[in-house]
């Protein structure tokens, strides 16, 4: 967009909005979303492996919402810390994502009260008497117990949902009043909380997912969750961008902040790459059977395949795909990319959580099929629904943030 | 003042706008040698000026994957291929082992490469240029916009240039004069260069003398880690045991692996204190092939390859004429040939006079091989035609 003074009053004294029909599509996501639900835990239930199935489908569904919302977090800390100019018009979009952390609480909230039950299908250390006849497990039973580990996953969401309302509190507010302080406190505030959502996502990571085999441990399988949450964030990102750049944000949003964004995912799927690699290269080399036996299950009974598809479609392929900025730079290509990524992240938290269906941390071969693509769906719907609910009460872009001629004009060099 | 030569012609701009138009301008007339000259990067110049992609990319690229390649290559070619060395029983060549090296390869490549072609496309460096003698040409890095079109242009022309510039806004058009010699470096420029680089050298001159001069200080240690290396050396004391020796002694009641030596013949080469005619192994061709490699590797340099004490050392003695040396004994001799076979592999493992111990060197299955490889020599020494293969005979005749 051409800045001038005109265009920056215009926009915020009317902000772009989503249009009449939003709220009609929220509510119709969530119908459906409910009845790929109901579908899905229909046919889990009537499964072979019946409620294990279930909640290893649901858990990756869940962390699938809870990982974008929690790179939408993510996303608005790191603005606020680098004090960025390009992304100002992207960022509401990242906020309404970050916002989606209560509903994210609520999807793990059946997980979690499972597990507070003593249903050892998901977490198999909340087997207490098989927990304190394992020699490794026994160990660890002052961690892993049911009352810590509700404790821990509250601390979590509460400390996420207070980190996303004091920034989309400040930025919403600052749409009415105007004031640059709201910005220069955001960017105070944005080191440390930046250091909490490192911590707190690290242990949520171990906590959610590590601690399926209880026996296993890897230090960097936090930062290997958060790579996953960074790749998904900018994949939802520009998916958000082209869906409003063919409304509200018609010439708000260019091609230099696709170009941006573009290269955002190159570097994650790098990252992540880089990241996954260095958890295989340390347990391959050691070849100590306790740290080896979480790869041995994903390179057996079908996991392999799994593997090969992350090692391949998660990082060498898109690699080459994102290499090139004429890729960046054209919608279609990117818009491609950004779905194909998002697919692949499903895959890579598929092959997270469903290998240790079979019960305390073994492996059961490759349990996957239309119970599970029914409830990611139908998870991914319904957080469709709500995220476009909660959506249309703000405007789709800070309207009055200082930097915002800055994200208008920005160009790439 | 020396002869010029028109070198361009230059418009000044006031504002980033109206250079901006005249780039264009520029552009759609077809001129190719020409540049814009402005006190901060200006976006969209580029397009105006109609400025192709640079290769530089694509050269990154394949730096990049020549550091792949390369590393891939050196790391097979070191560690399974030249000197395959198995290290903690992974496969010699296995890629999660080199990938951290190619990745770091792929980036050193492609880095070095981007950063020396900047300067080499940029035609960096450069010490003059033919705009500096303009003094107006210094508002370029303060406030002022400039285009300068080159004479070496195929399009220039003095009249029809000058007055595009012209039309373009510009506040000022001047020619731009640059002289015809003078180009070359000056000589206090060639001074300094070769002072600098003599001076350079005088820490590596220090440091080189350093190590290699007598002197009754202490040495320069540059790799500490490496002149004082955390071990204990032979005999050394330790305050880590109570005797104080950093040696062990074998531990009462155990034999080291490998030490046990119940079987005498094998071991010493003796029976019941005698020493022992014949071989305690099988002898094979094999063996003696065996035989011949170890013998060729330890034995030869002093006995010589057909065992009579015509090695290298020996002969090198003897050109030196050292007197104390002891000639190494002609393997073939006939007092060699009556020992038992036990009394030779005794001498391997024992020496004897100045021919110090190989039990080291050798292991025990290696020493009847090099005896049995000795028997083989001592009979060829009296070999007669009789000996050679009816079929044979007739290629030595």
């Amino acid at each position: 967009m051409k800045v001038s003074p005109e265009n920056i009053i215009e926009l915020s004294e009317r902000p772009p909005r989503l249009g009449e029909q939003a709220p009609a599509l929220g509510r119709r996501a969530l119908v459906v979303g409910c009845l790929l639900l109901i579908a899905g835990l229909g046919l889990g239930f009537s499964g072979h492996h019946g409620l294990a199935h279930v909640l290893h489908a649901w858990l990756v569904g869940a962390t699938f919402v809870l990982s974008i919302a929690l790179g939408g977090l993510f996303f608005v800390i790191l603005q606020h810390l680098t004090a960025a100019g390009w992304s100002v018009v992207l960022r509401r979009q990242a906020e309404m994502l970050a916002s989606l952390i209560p509903w994210a609480a609520a999807l793990f909230l059946p997980l979690v009260v499972v597990t507070l039950l003593g249903h050892a299908e998901l977490y198999p250390w909340a087997d207490h008497a098989w927990a304190a006849a394992d020699p490794v497990v026994s160990k660890k039973i002052g961690y892993l117990n049911g009352i810590f580990f509700t404790i821990r996953m509250a601390l979590y969401f509460v400390v996420w949902y207070e980190l996303t309302r004091w920034f989309v509190r400040n930025s919403v507010a600052q749409d009415r009043d105007g004031d640059p302080q709201r910005t220069v406190r955001m960017r105070r505030s944005a080191a440390p909380g930046m250091l909490v959502f490192a911590l707190t996502s690290t242990f949520f990571a171990f906590d959610a997912l590590m601690s399926l085999d209880p026996h296993w441990f890897s230090t960097i399988f936090g930062v290997y969750f958060f790579a996953g949450c960074a790749v998904a964030v900018f994949s939802t990102l520009i998916l958000g961008s082209l869906a409003l750049e063919r409304g509200p944000l018609q010439r708000i949003v260019t091609v230099e902040h696709y170009h941006d964004l573009g290269k955002w995912l190159f570097g994650m799927v790098f990252f992540w790459g880089y990241i996954a690699f260095s958890q295989y290269v340390l347990i391959w080399y050691a070849d100590i059977p306790e740290e080896t036996i979480w790869y041995k299950h994903r390179l057996h009974g079908g996991w392999q395949y799994v593997s090969a598809l992350l090692l391949f479609g998660h990082l060498l392929v898109p690699f080459a795909g994102l290499l090139s900025r004429h890729v960046k730079r054209n919608r279609a290509a990117l818009g491609f990319w950004a779905v194909y990524m998002l697919v692949l992240h499903l895959a890579d938290l598929l092959w997270l959580v469903n290998p240790t269906i079979g019960g305390h941390g073994e492996s059961e071969g490759m349990v996957f099929g239309l119970t599970d693509l029914l409830l990611w769906l139908g998870l991914a719907v319904t957080s469709f629904g709500v995220f476009i609910l909660r959506a249309q009460n703000q405007p789709l872009i800070p309207a009055r943030d200082p930097r915002l001629d800055e994200s208008l004009g920005f160009e790439n060099q | 003042m020396s002869e010029t030569r028109t070198f361009g012609i230059v418009a000044e701009y006031g504002d980033v706008d109206s250079v901006m138009a005249a780039a264009r301008r520029i552009r759609d007339a077809g001129y190719r040698r020409w540049d814009v000259h402005t006190p901060f990067p200006v976006h969209g110049m580029d397009d105006a000026m109609g400025v192709r992609p640079t290769i530089l990319p694509w050269i990154t690229l394949g730096a990049g994957l020549s550091g792949l390649g390369l590393s891939i290559l050196l790391q097979w070619w070191t560690n399974a291929h030249d000197y395959a060395f198995l290290i903690s029983g992974k496969p010699l060549f296995s890629l999660p082992a080199n990938i951290p090296v190619a990745f770091e390869s792929t980036i050193l490549f492609a880095a070095v490469t981007t950063f020396l072609l900047v300067f080499v496309l940029n035609g960096l460096p450069r010490f003059y240029h033919p705009l500096f003698r303009m003094a107006k040409f210094k508002k370029a890095t303060d406030d002022r916009f400039f285009v300068a079109i080159e004479a070496r242009d195929e399009k220039f022309d003095p009249g029809a240039t000058r007055k595009l510039l012209e039309s373009t806004g510009a506040a000022s058009v001047e020619i731009c004069e640059e002289p015809l010699d003078g180009q070359v470096l000056p000589g206090w420029v060639k001074f300094v260069g070769v002072l600098g680089i003599t001076l350079a050298m005088i820490p590596l001159v220090v440091a080189y003398r350093a190590r290699n001069a007598k002197t009754d200080t202490p040495r320069l240690h540059l790799v500490g880690d490496m002149d004082f290396q955390p071990k204990y050396k032979t005999q050394a004391a330790s305050p880590l045991f109570a005797d104080g020796r950093a040696m062990r002694p074998q531990v009462d009641g155990t034999i080291a692996r490998g030490e046990l030596r119940e079987n005498q013949h094998l071991e010493l080469g003796t029976v019941d204190g005698n020493f022992a005619d014949g071989f305690p192994v099988a002898v094979t061709r094999e063996l003696m092939e065996r035989g011949r490699n170890r013998f060729d590797i330890y034995c030869s340099v002093c006995h010589g390859y057909g065992g009579q004490g015509d090695g290298p050392v020996a002969l090198r003695a003897k050109e030196l004429g050292e007197g104390a040396f002891v000639a190494p004994t002609d393997l073939t001799d006939d007092y060699v040939k009556k020992q038992p076979a036990g009394q030779i592999y005794a001498t391997i493992r024992n020496g004897i006079r100045t021919m110090p111990s190989y039990a080291a060197q050798i292991p025990v299955a290696d020493r009847w091989a090099i005896v049995l490889y000795l028997r083989a020599l001592q009979r060829h020494s009296d070999a007669s035609i009789a000996d050679v293969p009816l079929e044979k005979r007739e290629e030595i005749k």
